[in-house]
């Protein structure tokens, strides 16, 4: 029971932006998406939440088909948190959490004590209980992203998708929304630009290059130099970190002179 | 009671604090309404406007003075009517522009739509097409459209970069009103001319009670509908993307609240004239007092912009002596200065 991506593929303006790709997410597990810029992660994410549709290939839920799923449904079983995505409006924490509610309360129904449980649980989740009150422009990079987090919690879904929750943000705060991630039983499929913070904190890592899978796996079958080299053209030296024991990706600076123009010493 | 920024109030008040304000702006509105029929050329007391309001509603039989009566039910019951109908849906436009395209500054006026009505009804009325009161509403309602179309057909795209909404405005307003230059200084006669310059600053000189009918026909229904998307709507404040993952059926949404929008702004353009910024200033009053979710900020914005037109067409007929103004110079007046300050306040910070 899971979602899964078969043979996906999604063209905009003419250009191919994922290619061909087919996955499975196991439930439970975190999930990091690699790739680098413009390999189509973001659009991946997209994908499997429907926000874009498919040109080729089926995003399916537990077997059935996405689009035969109304827009409710889909925010009943999965939610989103975007990169950077801010408001103009004078909302508080409160205020943001509370819209993770939307799917599950009709036209026309009032706020019911199940929507309170949900809310109260998510900021608990996130930390912000005493801060629910405050205002969102005081908040900073890392306080919005948990608010993010915590108004997809409250939506109850089985599926997280984080579209680089990390971005913008100094080491401190990516490494508590990450290890806030990982805490979560909810199944997390979020893409990421750091390799070593996804070998840290991912059971699952998909590596994307130009919109096709170039590897999914397991961190160590995924994270090898050769295949870094292959996707990012870095030379890397990959081993076992002795102090946390996940891999470590030692990144080698660039010696092949014949591609680049080489560096003028100062006078 | 005072103006309690929504999120200090406890929720165990709120209610109860809500429902005060509203029976406080129900009784300004009325309060203003009833000084909107007392004043003008020929001034009736007070008393004898609510005398005249019993009689007309079956409650009392009041004798009064026929020919206030006949002032008050014929003409300026029917005009304070009509301008609260317009604040308030223009206002309903603004709140509901503002959070779709999530740009503080969009409304009918600025985004163009009440330029392209006036270029539907101008040439309805120039060219003698269909003719009369549904004609002219026909007329300007298939300019918003037109406008609406240009617009947004203009910033696609508009969700990444919502300020590109404002600037395809702004072409759409001069493509517009270019137009209804041309079919005026084409078409109409010198008297026409004079009779449309007014029309388009807004005027509610010319309204009677057919308008009024046609004014409640489209503001209340659309509000009640409006009213319905309120949680959709809040749904929006961080994109259009958001709103979908939020299990919002966004293109269906954006469609239902975009038509009803162009409808109300034609029906009030086609009666009035384009009266601007009134979409623009009130639904930020609204949110200065009741907050932001949208349960809340449309009825306020209802009541505040009925109120708002309201006395902005009493401030147009007693500040010249034997003379008044078109009413689009008082809104714009107050309007034009609060667009700045909105925009001096949205500047990316330093």
């Amino acid at each position: 029971m899971s979602i899964q991506a078969h043979g996906v593929s999604w063209s905009t303006a003419g250009r191919l932006i994922v290619d061909d790709v087919s996955l499975a997410i196991t439930p439970g597990e975190t999930v990091g998406l690699l790739g680098p810029n413009g390999s189509g992660k973001s659009s991946l994410l997209r994908l499997l939440c429907g926000l874009r549709r498919a040109t080729e290939g089926v995003v399916t839920f537990d077997d059935a088909p996405l689009e035969q799923l109304s827009r409710r449904e889909i925010a009943r079983r999965l939610a989103l948190v975007e990169q950077n995505a801010t408001t103009d409006a004078d909302v508080t924490v409160l205020d943001v959490v509370r819209l993770g509610r939307t799917p599950w309360r009709s036209i026309l129904s009032g706020w019911h004590e199940e929507d309170s449980a949900a809310v109260e649980q998510a900021l608990a989740q996130v930390g912000m209980t005493t801060r629910r009150h405050q205002s969102w422009h005081t908040l900073s990079g890392g306080e919005r992203q948990r608010v993010h987090i915590a108004r997809a919690l409250a939506q109850r879904p089985q599926e997280l998708l984080l579209d680089e929750p990390t971005n913008h943000l100094d080491i401190q705060h990516q490494l508590e929304i990450l290890a806030l991630v990982r805490r979560l039983s909810t199944t997390c499929v979020m893409a990421l630009h750091d390799l070593n913070l996804a070998a840290m904190f991912c059971d699952q890592l998909v590596l994307l290059k130009e919109g096709r899978l170039a590897a999914a796996g397991k961190p160590e079958s995924v994270l090898t130099s050769q295949r870094i080299l292959e996707v990012y053209g870095v030379e890397t030296v990959i081993e076992r970190s002795p102090h946390h024991g996940c891999l470590h990706v030692h990144y080698l600076p660039r010696r092949d002179t014949s591609t680049q123009a080489p560096l003028t010493p100062y006078a | 009671m005072s103006l309690i920024p929504a999120r200090f109030a406890r929720t165990g008040h709120r209610q109860g604090l809500h429902l005060g304000l509203i029976v406080l702006a129900l009784a300004i509105l009325t309060l203003s309404m009833a000084l909107a029929v007392s004043i003008g050329e020929i001034h009736i007391p007070l008393i004898t406007t609510f005398k005249a309001l019993g009689n007309a509603l079956g409650v009392s039989e009041y004798p009064l003075d026929r020919i206030h009566e006949s002032i008050i039910r014929e003409y300026r019951l029917s005009r304070a009517l009509v301008a609260a109908c317009c604040g308030a849906g223009l206002s309903l436009c603004g709140a509901i522009l503002q959070a779709l395209l999530r740009n503080p500054l969009a409304e009918p006026y600025v985004l163009g739509i009440s330029a392209g009505a006036s270029t539907g009804a101008v040439a309805i009325m120039v060219l003698g097409a269909g003719g009369g009161a549904v004609g002219l509403s026909l007329g300007a309602f298939l300019g918003a459209l037109g406008a609406f179309a240009v617009v947004l057909a203009l910033s696609r795209g508009a969700s990444s970069s919502p300020n590109r909404i404002i600037l395809a405005g702004v072409a759409g307003s001069q493509l517009f009103n270019a137009l209804t230059a041309w079919v005026i200084s084409t078409s109409a006669s010198a008297e026409q001319v004079r009779g449309i310059m007014f029309w388009l600053l807004g005027n509610l000189g010319g309204v009677r009670w057919p308008d009024v009918t046609l004014a409640l026909s489209v503001v209340l229904p659309g509000f009640v509908i409006c009213l319905l998307f309120a949680r959709a709507l809040d749904a929006f404040t961080f994109g259009q993307d958001a709103a979908a993952a939020l299990g919002i059926p966004v293109g269906a949404v954006r469609l239902i609240l975009f038509a009803i929008t162009a409808l109300m702004t034609a029906t009030m353009v086609s009666m009035v004239g384009a009266i601007g910024f009134v979409g623009l200033v009130i639904p930020h009053a609204a949110r200065f007092i009741v907050g932001t979710a949208h349960v809340r900020l449309l009825p306020a914005s209802l009541l505040i912009g009925a109120i708002f037109m309201v006395l902005a067409d009493i401030v147009s007929r007693v500040i010249l002596p034997h003379q008044s103004l078109p009413i689009g110079v008082v809104t714009a007046l107050v309007g034009a200065p609060v667009f700045a300050l909105i925009l001096y306040r949205a500047r990316p910070p330093l």
